[in-house]
């Protein structure tokens, strides 16, 4: 088969891993070798579902020892197989890297003979890059759950981020739709691979010069609507792992059924809506300063299809507002729909020069469609005082008579740390 | 109101600069003034100041020392090449020299939102630019890309590229503005294109855009196309040098 052939394949059956990231990360260009990494990272095209490739995003092979359910590679699905060998994936990276199409490489692969079998070769894909093509590129490696931990460590020297696909929210899940995987050998790697990042990270405060491991940190990736949690249960579990594991992002990737089987459930189109949402509250979680169980809770398990999870929770809480803009905190006014945390962080500049009228407002960016019914101006109110949170909420809805545009489908691009 | 004083300059950024400089030096309040490109015109109202180069790069120098972030949006404010602009640069600058760099943060003042907006539109450019810019192989072994950027953005563009892509041979051209940058044995050199003749590819070349091309359409996931999403993230106008976008 030749490269063309096997691209097609080994691409195809990568495109359901959502991360895209080439963030995170800044390593100076090598005097002979090529490519360097940029913080902010670089998206270098957008690809017909409107997601932004900025990896070369393959699977080192197809060819998978496990049958996971909701899987398109699992061992029972009839399609073509293929792998690559390690000198046409260093070529492909190369040469897409020399002509500006790629950030760098996001290498991952169906489990081959056994889990250390497929990460070693891996490992030394990524090796031969570094080590002898001075490829200075980002790269994103996958660990296979149950490798040895020396493999994880070789890695994460190597890599600029590695991530551990948590797969499905519960162990129960686990069990019933990849009977071969166990959470142990998942949530393993990602506590080692947080312990080495923690470590490194010491080390290099001694010394400059120490081994960097996975600067750009570990991100997971589980699956939406494939099982029955509830988005609660999502949201506690991925705080879980931004607190305790320390991961830089959780992905959820709306379950695109991919294969027929008894075990899943049958959908019209992907929670795409779904995904969104929990996206949406993933930011909140991340940079404005909520707890999963202030988003949401046993009773409401799930998240407002209709309004986002910030206004949502404003709805709900009628007691913390209105805000005042010249006067309120950073982190009070991150809780008003509408002040995002660009226009939170430009109102804090632009009250040292003066006090932010509401023409002011328009121009530093906050949407006041919908801020205005939580915040005064200098003691003035947008809207009057009696709005009951029902009225607020059919306000919203209807966009004041105007025709309210459908919500669009969002996968951030990786200029996000 | 009290009557604005009008000024006019020369038309060209060392005269832009050094009437500034003028102005905040001579001006008690630069906010009353206003600042024009002469017209050439028989009866135009205004005094006209003369270019001074020296003064100019002095103002830069000082507006480097004082606030590097605010002289670093006028750098980009300037690869904007947008006219009409010249009052708000002048109380933007006077503005500088009393805040410092918190000036930025001061979006409420029409001038800074000026300046700055427009700064961030050439900088969000140069930003995609340094992604969407796809090179060539050419048949000596050099690479070569084309654009057609809204921003003269040539320059720092192929700074950019002279660290990320040092292994190799490289040429940019800006195909609007008839510029280029050239990349070799260590050296990056700026020019002008009097007449560009489309060099022969490499053998290789067709075989590695049919990879990308080939990437390209595989990574997406037909079930979740959307296309308002891909033009809203990577405008229309720039298809037109983008290898996976030929021959669509």
């Amino acid at each position: 088969m030749d490269t063309l052939a096997k691209l097609q394949i080994l691409s195809g059956a990568a495109r359901y891993d959502a991360s895209c990231a080439s963030s995170g990360s800044k390593r100076e260009a090598s005097p002979g070798g090529i490519g360097n990494t940029s913080q902010s990272g670089i998206c270098h095209s957008w690809s017909d579902d409107g997601r932004c490739i900025s990896l070369l995003k393959i699977l080192l092979s197809n060819d998978c020892r496990y049958d996971c359910a909701y899987c398109v590679n699992r061992s029972s699905n009839d399609i073509e197989r293929a792998s690559f060998t390690a000198r046409e994936v260093v070529e492909l990276t190369l040469e897409f890297y020399r002509r500006n199409y790629i950030e760098g490489l996001f290498l991952s692969s169906a489990v081959m003979q056994s889990p250390d079998v497929t990460m070693d070769r891996m490992v030394k894909i990524v090796e031969t890059l570094r080590q002898e093509e001075q490829f200075g590129g980002y790269i994103h490696l996958k660990i296979i759950p149950g490798c040895s931990s020396e493999l994880v460590r070789k890695a994460g020297l190597y890599a600029d981020r590695i991530s551990v696909n948590i797969e499905l929210p519960s162990q129960v899940s686990l069990q019933r739709l990849a009977p071969q995987k166990h959470k142990d050998a998942i949530l393993e790697p990602m506590a080692l691979i947080g312990r080495e990042i923690t470590s490194s990270l010491i080390e290099r405060k001694a010394d400059r010069r120490a081994p960097r491991f996975a600067p750009a940190g570990q991100s997971t990736q589980m699956i939406i609507g494939a099982s029955p949690e509830n988005d609660f249960q999502i949201l506690s579990l991925s705080q879980g792992l931004y607190k305790k594991m320390h991961l830089k992002r959780v992905y959820y990737s709306a379950y695109v059924p991919v294969c027929e089987d008894s075990r899943l459930p049958v959908l019209a189109s992907p929670p795409l809506l779904r995904e969104h949402r929990l996206y949406q509250a993933d930011w909140l979680l991340r940079f404005y300063g909520f707890a999963a169980d202030e988003i949401l809770s046993d009773d409401l398990p799930f998240l407002d299809e209709t309004f986002d999870p910030k206004t949502a929770w404003a709805l709900r809480h009628p007691e913390f507002f209105p805000v005042e803009i010249n006067r309120a905190d950073y982190t009070t006014l991150l809780r008003v729909p509408g002040i995002g945390v660009t226009s939170a962080k430009r109102i804090i500049a632009a009250r040292r020069f003066s006090a932010i009228t509401p023409e002011g407002m328009k121009k530093i960016g906050v949407v006041m469609k919908r801020a205005k019914y939580f915040i005064t101006n200098s003691g003035m109110r947008f809207e009057k005082p009696v709005r009951t949170p029902a009225f607020v909420r059919q306000q919203l809805l209807l966009g004041e008579g105007r025709a309210t545009e459908p919500p669009r489908q969002l996968v951030f691009p990786g200029l996000y740390p | 109101m009290k009557a604005m004083k009008r000024y006019l300059y020369d038309g060209t950024a060392d005269g832009l600069f050094s009437a500034i400089s003028w102005i905040l030096e001579e001006e008690a309040d630069p906010e009353n003034v206003v600042l024009a490109e002469h017209e050439q015109a028989l009866f135009e109202d205004g005094f006209f100041i003369n270019t001074d180069s020296i003064q100019a790069e002095q103002l830069f120098t000082r507006l480097r020392y004082r606030a590097p972030d605010a002289a670093y949006t006028l750098y980009l404010f300037m690869l904007a090449e947008k006219g009409g602009m010249e009052s708000s640069l002048l109380h933007y600058i006077s503005l500088v020299f009393t805040h410092g760099d918190k000036v930025s943060g001061y979006l409420t003042h029409p001038a800074v939102r000026d300046i700055v907006s427009t700064a961030k539109k050439a900088g969000r450019e140069l930003h995609r630019m340094k992604g969407l810019l796809r090179f060539e192989q050419l048949q000596d072994g050099a690479y070569l890309a084309k654009m057609e950027p809204d921003h003269n953005i040539i320059q720092p563009l192929a700074s950019y590229f002279r660290t990320r892509l040092r292994a190799q041979p490289w040429f940019l051209y800006d195909v609007k503005r008839r510029t280029a940058a050239q990349w070799s044995s260590g050296v990056l050199q700026f020019g002008a294109i009097e007449q560009f003749i489309t060099p022969a590819l490499s053998a290789d070349e067709k075989k590695v855009q049919l990879l990308w091309r080939t990437f390209f359409k595989t990574i997406a996931i037909s079930d979740r196309k959307n296309p308002r999403l891909q033009k809203s993230n990577m405008p229309m106008k720039y298809w037109k040098y983008l290898t996976e976008k030929q021959g669509e």
